[in-house]
């Protein structure tokens, strides 16, 4: 029973002393200013303290709202052909936007694969299996996404 | 060289559904690979995934596709069971 109750004490403390961790990162100066003033590590003190790290936290954490800049077609077109530039079995100078890749790039099947994986990665969004072997030019990849995200013109 | 990489022109149903499922089979492949932490081992999955299927792409005869296929469903599932214990 006594070690049980250690070991819960010794929990707590190691928690509230992560929690301060995380606090400090977010709100250093708050934090700071804390440590400066209790340095007694009873139990009271640590829940205390996380109290009112927890309080700082709140007031200082703001939600962020991710606005992305709006895609246009020629936003999509450029990252793509960017991504294109950058795989290392495509000739840079010899792409285009029509150029197909098995016909005029001289790619094969798994290749095909590994653009549309690469082009998942740069939009962060999963492309279907059906529509991912019908795309063959940075033209129509463009398109695709486009009519994914609702960009016309 | 860009005509000899160009799938044959005709293919029966059968032959299509298998292409079909070899590449889909290539792209969860290489999905699962992208969760592998070291970069290194990342590299090397990748690298051997692309070998093992270029090694056979000649390969026409529609049983031995078959049980390639099966193979790599097998290493597939492995791959998943030693992520999901790396992870856990």
């Amino acid at each position: 029973m006594a070690t049980r109750a250690l070991a819960l004490c010794v929990r707590s403390l190691t928690r509230s002393s992560t929690r301060l961790y995380q606090g400090s990162v977010i709100a250093r100066s708050s934090s700071a200013l804390l440590i400066s003033n209790d340095r007694s590590f009873s139990a009271i003190s640590c829940s205390q303290r996380t109290r009112r790290i927890e309080q700082s936290r709140v007031s200082q954490l703001s939600r962020q709202y991710g606005g992305l800049p709006p895609l246009t077609l020629e936003a999509i077109s450029d990252r793509v052909m960017y991504v294109l530039k950058l795989y290392d079995k495509i000739n840079p100078e010899k792409l285009k936007g029509t150029s197909h890749f098995m016909k005029d790039l001289g790619l094969d099947s798994l290749d095909q694969v590994e653009i549309i994986m690469a082009m998942e990665d740069e939009f962060g969004f999963e492309i279907p299996d059906a529509a991912a072997e019908k795309l063959m030019t940075p033209e129509e990849i463009v398109q695709f996404i486009a009519d994914k995200k609702d960009v016309y013109e | 060289m860009t005509t000899s990489r160009l799938p044959p022109a005709v293919f029966t149903l059968k032959q299509f559904l298998q292409r079909q499922k070899v590449l889909g089979l290539y792209r969860s492949m290489l999905k699962t690979i992208r969760q592998v932490p070291d970069d290194a081992d990342r590299k090397y999955l990748r690298n051997w995934a692309r070998e093992e299927f270029q090694r056979n792409k000649n390969a026409s005869n529609q049983d031995a596709i078959r049980m390639m296929i099966t193979q790599a469903n097998m290493h597939l599932d492995d791959l998943r069971k030693s992520l999901a214990l790396a992870k856990s």
